[in-house]
């Protein structure tokens, strides 16, 4: 194949498209229908997941997380820690923690409920507790016999057909909470809050300072939480922690993610199979549709033959027709799918998990865009290929 | 000077075969035909006229026999470069014209001058003045579906002739076209003959248009009926 050839396959290529406008549109649309059928269901699950992640990470975990080795209880001198952690370059916040569980009661009800000791200035930076206050306010650095407590423990905010037991209370409300020492305090509620996390609404926050009043551990943490920038590159710090001479166990939040990391992984699971079938079924209706274009074509297959074109030629000609019509779809779908990502962004999907937005990652857009350009080109290539090798009289006759 | 033999078949044959059964569409076929010549092949329907003229015109390929084209062998040539042989070689005009929908009257005839790799300039001028001279001179911008019977026949004829062919092979050129056209079609055939010296290779069941070769090949169930002979 010389330049030549290219010359003759780029102009009966460009010829077929231009003059058949109706046939390149209905092309085009199911290429590009395809890849939205493929990549928008993909992009809710694959947001869905990273909702879940992040409800994990603003309330639990951060991107780092130091924990005491395995024979002790407490993080000790953690003020210092603290201090020093913060210092490395480009850390975002770094917050320490105390969690234990206390017996709430409300009138006759009792629940026990896990709570977390907080610095709140602190947590500002690594929680996302202070953006989702529904009620009242958040915890200050004063407030001491003031707590807040997640929606999901508190009545008014249960579903319906939810016959979990829950606190029948409000902003304002004083609640009783006995400590595991046996230590009981009345505290009032400042304020609610839902981060839309399972895992964070089922929390009561207590000013760290109550801690001390109660248990007198001194300088201890069951957890510091350090938050990054962005993903990624948990390693890189987890070193520079390493560097400054901490023993204690440093994990990233991926580490942490227990039964979050089976949902999302059978989401991905899920998400691959049906991407899969996506595809197979986008394969199929785009080899039959130019299949029937080809198919149509035969007797110009033969024509060109006659006269002297080569088969090679031919063939070029309508895989690249192929290659086009891919290229243009996905190009199409790519662009409506940047169009409803941007809108998803701005109005974001409303799930019971919270607001989800879908996101299209690039391997998912590069996986998807090559394998339709490809099942095009494979569409275009079988049919044309059987018509360039068949006998030149059966094709312009018929046979 | 005696003309050159610019064909020359021995002993053609041409069979179909249906399972075990055995069906002769050419037997035995030898003929020659000379540079400058402009033959009629006729004979009744399935008499095997249009065989014979795919089987010339390397458009198929016979069971047996030989084919020699400009002192070449074309029978055994591979397919890439019997391809090649037709695009420098023949030129053909279909019975329904054959053009490409999708192309224009001038880009349906520089489609061959294209794939030989002359300039842009050098094919559409050669396009442009081989329309010209079949009358098509206004109408080169045109798509088939834009143009009559007679002048996609026209323009079918400019697309065989752009190459300068040795061999210009018609089948059945002028059976779509009213008689007026039909006639203006033969004559433009005669014109080329004289005036170029066109070899010609044309299947016709019209006698009028066959009175108008230099000779008549007649075909009757697959063999030449040397019997009937008006020229």
């Amino acid at each position: 194949m010389d330049k030549k050839d290219l010359k003759v396959i780029a102009f009966l290529a460009y010829k077929n498209i231009a003059k058949s406008k109706s046939t390149f549109l209905v092309i085009i649309a199911v290429m590009a229908m395809s890849f939205l059928s493929i990549t928008f269901f993909a992009a809710i699950i694959d947001g869905l997941g990273y909702e879940f992640e992040e409800g994990m990470i603003e309330g639990l975990t951060g991107h780092l997380m130091i924990e005491p080795t395995k024979d002790n209880l407490y993080l000790e001198n953690t003020d210092l820690l603290v201090k020093n952690i913060r210092r490395i370059p480009g850390v975002v916040g770094v917050s320490k923690r105390l969690e234990s569980s206390v017996i709430v009661t409300y009138k006759n009800t009792e629940l026990g409920v896990p709570v977390f000791f907080i610095t709140p200035p602190d947590e500002l930076k690594v929680s996302s507790f202070h953006n989702n206050i529904i009620q009242g306010s958040y915890l200050s650095e004063k407030d001491g016999k003031e707590l807040i407590i997640g929606a999901d423990i508190i009545e008014s905010y249960a579903k319906e057909d939810d016959t979990q037991k829950r606190l029948n209370v409000n902003v304002g409300d004083t609640v009783k909470l006995s400590f595991s020492n046996g230590y009981t305090e009345d505290y009032k509620i400042k304020g609610i809050f839902k981060t839309g996390s399972k895992f964070s609404d089922d929390k009561i926050l207590i000013n760290y300072d109550e801690y001390n009043k109660i248990f007198d551990k001194g300088d201890v943490a069951s957890k510091i939480l350090i938050k990054l920038p962005e993903r990624g590159n948990e390693d890189y710090y987890k070193q520079k922690i390493i560097d400054l001479g901490v023993s204690d166990q440093i994990n990233p939040w991926q580490t942490k993610m227990g039964a979050v990391k089976q949902f999302v992984g059978s989401l991905q699971i899920t998400n691959q199979i049906t991407g899969f079938i996506g595809l197979l079924t986008a394969f199929a209706t785009i080899y039959i549709i130019i299949f029937i274009n080809v198919t149509n074509k035969r007797k110009q297959i033969g024509i060109l033959k006659a006269i002297g074109i080569k088969k090679q030629i031919i063939l070029g000609s309508y895989v690249l027709q192929s290659f086009i019509y891919g290229v243009v779809g996905v190009i199409i779908g790519n662009i409506v799918m940047q169009i409803l990502l941007m809108l998803l962004t701005l109005y974001p999907l409303s799930m019971p998990i919270g607001d989800v937005v879908p996101m299209l990652t690039t391997t998912r857009l590069i996986t998807t865009s090559v394998v339709l350009i490809f099942a095009s080109v494979i569409a275009g290539f079988f049919p044309s290929k059987k018509a360039a090798d068949d006998n030149i009289l059966d094709a312009i006759f018929g046979g | 000077m005696a003309k050159k033999i610019i064909i020359n078949a021995k002993k053609l044959e041409r069979v179909y075969f249906n399972g075990t059964i055995k069906t002769y569409a050419l037997k035995d076929i030898s003929l020659n035909i000379k540079e400058g010549e402009f033959v009629a092949i006729m004979g009744p329907s399935g008499s095997g006229k249009s065989t014979l003229l795919h089987q010339l015109g390397l458009l198929d390929i016979p069971t047996k026999g030989e084919i020699l084209i400009d002192n070449e062998d074309v029978v055994n040539l591979s397919d890439d470069k019997r391809t090649k042989f037709r695009l420098k070689k023949l030129g053909y005009v279909f019975q329904s014209y054959n053009l490409i929908p999708e192309l224009t009257a001038l880009e349906n005839v520089y489609i061959t001058p294209m794939a030989q790799g002359i300039t842009t300039e050098e094919y559409k001028e050669k396009a442009e003045d081989i329309l010209k001279k079949v009358g098509l001179g206004d109408r080169i911008n045109h798509y088939p579906s834009e143009l009559s019977g007679g002048q996609q026949q026209r323009v079918s004829i400019a697309r065989a002739l752009v190459n300068k062919p040795k061999i210009l092979f018609a089948d059945e050129p002028t059976a779509n076209l009213d008689s007026d056209s039909s006639r203006e079609t033969v004559k433009l055939f005669r014109q080329l003959n004289k005036e170029i010296g066109q070899t010609i290779v044309m299947v016709t069941h019209e006698l009028e248009e066959g009175k108008k070769a230099d000779r008549i090949i007649w075909v009757k169930d697959g063999i030449l009926d040397n019997n009937k002979k008006l020229k």
